[in-house]
C-alpha cells in the first residue's frame, strides 16, 4: 500500500472494507454462478411449464447414453485412481519425562558450576542465558545428566533412548490400539545419536516388527528431521496401499550435554531437554472416522546451498577438543530468510485467494511502478487456526511471532511447551499440538501449520487440518498441568 | 543502625582479608578425627548427583533464620546409619532416589541455599535446588567395618563438605549411599546445624523411611507465614546484656563456614548396655536417688569429673547440657533443643559424683537460648558463633529417635552421630545403643566423647579406671 494509506489502517471502516473484500474474492465462483443460475431460473420462469418438455427435446439414442456414462465412468476412475491417498494422523503420544528427572534452574546451575570449576564465566553466561530462556522449572534432563561430572557412556545414552522411546510406543499402542504387527514402516529421528544398530533395529527388537517392516533411521538432520520424517511416511504411504506408519521423533540429550567452555557451544546445554513422540500414520479408508488429523501439505526447504546457513548450526570441537555445537551469531537472520522462502512455497497453496490477490498486486506493483513499496506479508491467520512453531527458544519464537504477525494466543502452545518442556528438538511441535488439544480448542476442520528449523539450514512446514473434534480431558503430557497454564513468563527471571 | 552493620561489615572483611593464613592454618584442624591417607581406598566409586524435590516450590520462597540458627551455623551433624542386606534386598538407588522427589516435596527448606541480605545476615532460598546424593561402594563386610572399632572411618561413610566458599552453590544435606560385600548399606547423612538440631535432622531421615515403606504421601504445599519460634522472642533485645556462657563468638569466616580449632580433635566411643547402666546408678546414687536422676546425668557426671581429672588446674567448671525441647514440634525443621548453662562453683575433681549428677538434672541449669538469640540479633545476625564446645558440651539425644528409621520393617543394625566443628572444649554426645531384639528396654546406650587428642588417651585411662569404660579396650 502506499505510504499514505496506514493512517487509515486502524479505523473501522477500513476493516469492513478489507472483509468485504475478502468475501469477494474468495468466494468469487460462488458469486459468479448467482446471476447465471438466476439467468436461468428467469428464463425457465419464462418459457412456462407446459413447453418444458425436456425428455421430448433431447433426442436420445441408446449408444449416445451408453457412451455418456463409459465416459462419465472413465473420468470419475482416472480421477479417484489419480488423487493421492489420504494420509491420516490416527494419534500420537508424547513422552512424559517423570518428576525424578526434573532440572530447576538453582540445580542446573550449581551443576554446571561444579562440572566447569575451571571458568566461572562460562557460569554466569549460562546464568544470563538460563534467565532469558522461557524455560521453567519443570523441564527435564536424563538421569545420566543429573551425575557430577555427567556419565556420559553409550550405555547411558542407550538407556534414555529406550525410556522415552519405549515409553512414547508404549503410550501410543495404548491409545491406538495398534499392534506392533500391524506397523508396516516404522521411521525413527534423532539427530545426534546414532548407534549401530539403529534406534529403529532397537524398536524392532524390543516390539518384535515383522520381518518385512520397512524401516528407516534418520540422523544429523536437526531438529525440523520430525517434519523430514512426516514427510518421507507420506511418500511410502503413497507407494504402499493400506498401511500403518508409525514416526518416532525424538532427542537424545546424554552424548550431546557439552562439557567445554566455548559460549557458543553453551547455549545448546542450557536449551535442550529430554522428550520424545511417537505418531502413527495410515492410508486405512477405515481410518477416516477415528483419525484425528489428516495431512495437506508439507512444504520443505533447504538454504544449505548458501555457505553461512549451512555453517550457522555446526557441530565441531572446540579448542580443547571437546565437541559441541556451535550456534553462529546469525542465526536469526538465516532463521529469517528460510522462513521467508519456506512461506513463499507455502503460501500459494494455503492462502485464500483474497490475500494471494493482495500478494500478486503488491508484486506487481513493487516491480513494475514503485520498489519502495513495502513488501505485503500475508495474512496466515486466515489460513490456518492454530500455529505450533518449533520451540527452538525464545527469540525464535519471537521473531517468527513479529514477522507474521500473529498474536498471543496464536504462539502460545509454542511459548508454554518452551516453559514446561524446553527445547525437546523434534518432538516440540508434538507437544504443541497436544497443548492446544488439552486446551479444548481443536475443532473438526481447523487447520494447523507446523514450522520446524533446524541445522542445514532447513525450514519445514507442515499443514494438517482436524478431523475430528478433540474432547478434553486429554491424556498427553500435559494432563496434570494444563489448568496452570498459560503461564506469564517474565522477561528476565531472577535466579 | 545501617551505618554501624556497614562498618561492622567491612570491619569483619578486614579482619578476613588480614588474617587469612591463620584461618588457613586453624582450619585444618578441623577435620576431627581425620581418617588416614592409606585408609580413604576403603570407599570407592563415589559418584556425586542431586536430588530435589519433585513439585515446584515457586520462586522468590524465602526461608528466614531465626537468631539460633544463625549462631549454630558452623556446626554439622554426621549420622551414619547401617542396614543389613535383609533389609536393604531388591533395593536400588534408582528406588531410593524416586522416593526421595517426593520425600523432598515436604523439606523443600533443606533444598534450598544459602543467601545473604543485604546487611549480610543469612537466609535460605528455598529454589529447589536439591540435596547431594552420594553413592559409594565398599569391600567390607558391615560387621568387618564395625570391627575396625575406628569412629573416623565413619567419615568416609558420610560424604562432608562445609557451606561456602561460594554459599549459592553449597548443600546444606548430603546423604551418602555405601554398598558393602554383605549385601547391607550404610546411609550416612550430614545435616547443616543451622537448618536443626539433631532431633530436627533424625525426624528428617526417619520421615523418609516412612515414605519408602509408603505410610506418608504428600500434603499440599505449605508455605512459611512467618517465623515459627518455639521459644518467646525476649521483648526487649537489651534486656540481656550479658553475653550468653554456652556460645561465644568466634573470629569471622567470612564465607566458609568452617569452626577453626586450635588443636586437633578425636573422637572416641563406647557402648554402655543396661545392666552397666543400672550399676553405675547404684554405685553413684544408692538406692532411692536412681529414680530422680537419669542414667544421662550420671554418666556425664561421671565424665565431667574425669575430664576435670585430666585437664587439672583447669578443669571446666561450666559446661553446657543440650536436650530435647518438651513441646517439640515434629513437623518444623528447628533449633528448639534447650540449651542450658550449669556452673559449678565448687571443685569438680573431688566432687561427690552424686552431687555432680544432681546438678545436670532436667530441671537445672539456666535456659540460655534467648540470651544467644539476642546475642545473634545484636548486630542481626552478622557476627560467628560456636556452641558446641564453646564450654565441655554434653547432649542428650535419648530421645532423638535414632532408630525409628525403617527399611521394610527392619530398624537399622547401628546408628552412629558425631558433631562436626566441635569447639577446643569437646563435647559428649549420649546416644541410644542399637536395638536388642524388640524389647527397647534392653538397648544400652552409645557414648562419642570428642576432645583435643592429646586429652584422649588420659581420658580414656581415667574412665577405666572409674569402671565407665572397660579395660579390654580395641
Amino acid at each position: 500500500m502506499p505510504p499514505v494509506l496506514p493512517d487509515f489502517s486502524n479505523s473501522v471502516k477500513l476493516k469492513y472494507v478489507k472483509l468485504g473484500y475478502q468475501y469477494l474474492v474468495n468466494h468469487v465462483l460462488m458469486l459468479m454462478l448467482i446471476p447465471v443460475m438466476a439467468a436461468i431460473l428467469i428464463e425457465v420462469l419464462r418459457l412456462g411449464p407446459e413447453e418444458i418438455n425436456l425428455l421430448n427435446s433431447l433426442h436420445f439414442d441408446l449408444v449416445q447414453i451408453l457412451c455418456s456414462c463409459f465416459f462419465i465412468i472413465f473420468i470419475a476412475t482416472v480421477y479417484f485412481m489419480s488423487k493421492p491417498r489420504s494420509i491420516y494422523l490416527v494419534d500420537y503420544a508424547c513422552y512424559k519425562p517423570p518428576v525424578t528427572c526434573r532440572v530447576p534452574f538453582a540445580t542446573f546451575m550449581e551443576h554446571s558450576r561444579l562440572n566447569l570449576s575451571s571458568n566461572p564465566r562460562s557460569v554466569e553466561f549460562q546464568m544470563r542465558i538460563l534467565e532469558r530462556s522461557g524455560l521453567g522449572e519443570e523441564t527435564c534432563l536424563p538421569p545420566a545428566i543429573h551425575y557430577i561430572p555427567p556419565t556420559q557412556t553409550m550405555e547411558t545414552a542407550r538407556v534414555e533412548a529406550e525410556i522415552v522411546i519405549f515409553s512414547a510406543m508404549d503410550s501410543l499402542f495404548k491409545k491406538t490400539g495398534l499392534k506392533p504387527k500391524d506397523i508396516d514402516i516404522l521411521i525413527v529421528n534423532c539427530s545426534l545419536f546414532s548407534p549401530t544398530p539403529s534406534l529403529s533395529a532397537m524398536v524392532i527388537n524390543k516390539y518384535k516388527l515383522r520381518s518385512n517392516v520397512k524401516s528407516f533411521n534418520l540422523s544429523g538432520m536437526g531438529c525440523s528431521a520430525g517434519l523430514i520424517s512426516i514427510d518421507l511416511a507420506r511418500d511410502l504411504l503413497q507407494v504402499h496401499p493400506n498401511s500403518n506408519a508409525v514416526v518416532v521423533s525424538t532427542e537424545i540429550i546424554t552424548p550431546n550435554y557439552y562439557k567445554g567452555n566455548e559460549r557458543a557451544m553453551l547455549l545448546s546445554n542450557c536449551l535442550f531437554r529430554m522428550g520424545g513422540a511417537a505418531i502413527l500414520l495410515s492410508n486405512h479408508r477405515s481410518e477416516r472416522w477415528r483419525a484425528k488429523y489428516h495431512l495437506v501439505h508439507v512444504v520443505r526447504t533447504h538454504k544449505g546451498a548458501d555457505d553461512k546457513a549451512y555453517r550457522c548450526v555446526f557441530e565441531e570441537e572446540d579448542k580443547e577438543g571437546k565437541v559441541g555445537i556451535s550456534l553462529s551469531k546469525d542465526l536469526m537472520a538465516i532463521a529469517g530468510e528460510a522462513l521467508k522462502s519456506n512461506i513463499t512455497t507455502i503460501g500459494p497453496l494455503v492462502l485464500p485467494a483474497s490475500e494471494q490477490l493482495l500478494f500478486l498486486l503488491t508484486l506487481i506493483g513493487r516491480k513494475i511502478f514503485n520498489p519502495k513499496w513495502k513488501p505485503y506479508i500475508p495474512d496466515f491467520k486466515q489460513a490456518f487456526e492454530h500455529f505450533c512453531i518449533h520451540a527452538g527458544g525464545r527469540a525464535v519464537i519471537d521473531e517468527l511471532q513479529k514477522n507474521l504477525q500473529l498474536s498471543a494466543e496464536h504462539v502460545e502452545a509454542s511459548r508454554m511447551t518452551l516453559h514446561r518442556f524446553g527445547n525437546t528438538s523434534s518432538s516440540s511441535l508434538w507437544y504443541e499440538m497436544s497443548y492446544i488439544e488439552a486446551k479444548g480448542r481443536m475443532k473438526r476442520g481447523d487447520r494447523i501449520w507446523q514450522i520446524a528449523f533446524g541445522s542445514g539450514f532447513k525450514c519445514n512446514s507442515a499443514v494438517w487440518k482436524c478431523n475430528r473434534t478433540i474432547k478434553t480431558p486429554t491424556d498427553g503430557p500435559w494432563a496434570d498441568c494444563i489448568d496452570r497454564y498459560p503461564v506469564h513468563i517474565p522477561e528476565i527471571v531472577k535466579l | 543502625m545501617s551505618k554501624s552493620t556497614n562498618v561492622s561489615k567491612s570491619f569483619h572483611k578486614i579482619l578476613a582479608h588480614f588474617f587469612p593464613f591463620m584461618i588457613s592454618y586453624s582450619a585444618t584442624f578441623n577435620h576431627q578425627s581425620m581418617v588416614l591417607p592409606e585408609q580413604e581406598h576403603l570407599v570407592y566409586n563415589i559418584r556425586l548427583s542431586s536430588v530435589g524435590p519433585g513439585r515446584v516450590t515457586g520462586s522468590d520462597v524465602v526461608h528466614d533464620l531465626s537468631g539460633l540458627d544463625i549462631a549454630m551455623k558452623l556446626h554439622y551433624l554426621k549420622g551414619v546409619y547401617f542396614f543389613t542386606d535383609q533389609a536393604v534386598e531388591g533395593l536400588t538407588i534408582r528406588q531410593m532416589k524416586e522416593t526421595m522427589f517426593y520425600w523432598l516435596n515436604d523439606y523443600y527448606i533443606t533444598c534450598g541455599r544459602i543467601r545473604r541480605t543485604e546487611s549480610g545476615r543469612p537466609y535460605i532460598k528455598c529454589n529447589d535446588c536439591g540435596i547431594r546424593f552420594v553413592e559409594g561402594v565398599c569391600d567390607k563386610t558391615i560387621d568387618e567395618w564395625l570391627e575396625l572399632g575406628d569412629d573416623s572411618l565413619h567419615n568416609l561413610l558420610v560424604y562432608h563438605r562445609a557451606i561456602g566458599p561460594e554459599l549459592s552453590f553449597s548443600p546444606s544435606v548430603y546423604l551418602q549411599v555405601t554398598r558393602f560385600k554383605c549385601g547391607g548399606i550404610s546411609l550416612g547423612m550430614s545435616w547443616a546445624h543451622i537448618l536443626g538440631d539433631a532431633f530436627s535432622a533424625s525426624e528428617f531421615i526417619n520421615n523418609w523411611g516412612r515414605y519408602m515403606a509408603r505410610l506418608k504421601s504428600n500434603g499440599p504445599l505449605t508455605l512459611p507465614k512467618s517465623l515459627d519460634n518455639k521459644i518467646e522472642k525476649p521483648h526487649d533485645p537489651n534486656q540481656f546484656v550479658k553475653e550468653p556462657l554456652s556460645a561465644k563468638q568466634v573470629n569471622p569466616v567470612g564465607d566458609l563456614w568452617i569452626a577453626a580449632n586450635n588443636c586437633k580433635m578425636e573422637t572416641f566411643s563406647f557402648y554402655l548396655s543396661t545392666l552397666h547402666l543400672s550399676s553405675l546408678q547404684e554405685k553413684i546414687l544408692g538406692e532411692d536417688g536412681r529414680k530422680r536422676i537419669s542414667p544421662f546425668s550420671s554418666v556425664c557426671a561421671v565424665i565431667w569429673q574425669c575430664i576435670a581429672k585430666v585437664r587439672e588446674g583447669f578443669e571446666p567448671q561450666i559446661v553446657t547440657v543440650c536436650r530435647k525441647y518438651p513441646n517439640y514440634d515434629n513437623n518444623v525443621l528447628s533449633n528448639s533443643q534447650i540449651i542450658s548453662a550449669i556452673k559449678a562453683d565448687f571443685s569438680v575433681m573431688e566432687a561427690d559424683l552424686k552431687k555432680l549428677a544432681l546438678l545436670m538434672a532436667d530441671d537445672q541449669g539456666l535456659d540460655e537460648r534467648n540470651k544467644i538469640e539476642a546475642a545473634v540479633e545484636k548486630d542481626d545476625g552478622v557476627t560467628d558463633y560456636i556452641m558446641y564446645g564453646t564450654n565441655l558440651t554434653f547432649v542428650n539425644l535419648e530421645d532423638a529417635n535414632l532408630y525409628e528409621l525403617e527399611l521394610k520393617g527392619q530398624k537399622p543394625k547401628f546408628a552412629y552421630y558425631s558433631i562436626q566443628g566441635v569447639g577446643d572444649e569437646g563435647a559428649v554426645l549420649f546416644l541410644p545403643g542399637p536395638p536388642k531384639g524388640s524389647n527397647t528396654e534392653n538397648e544400652g546406650k552409645l557414648v562419642t566423647i570428642t576432645l583435643p587428642e592429646d586429652q584422649v588417651l588420659k581420658l580414656k585411662t581415667e574412665l577405666q579406671r572409674t569402671g565407665l569404660l572397660p579395660t579390654e579396650l580395641e
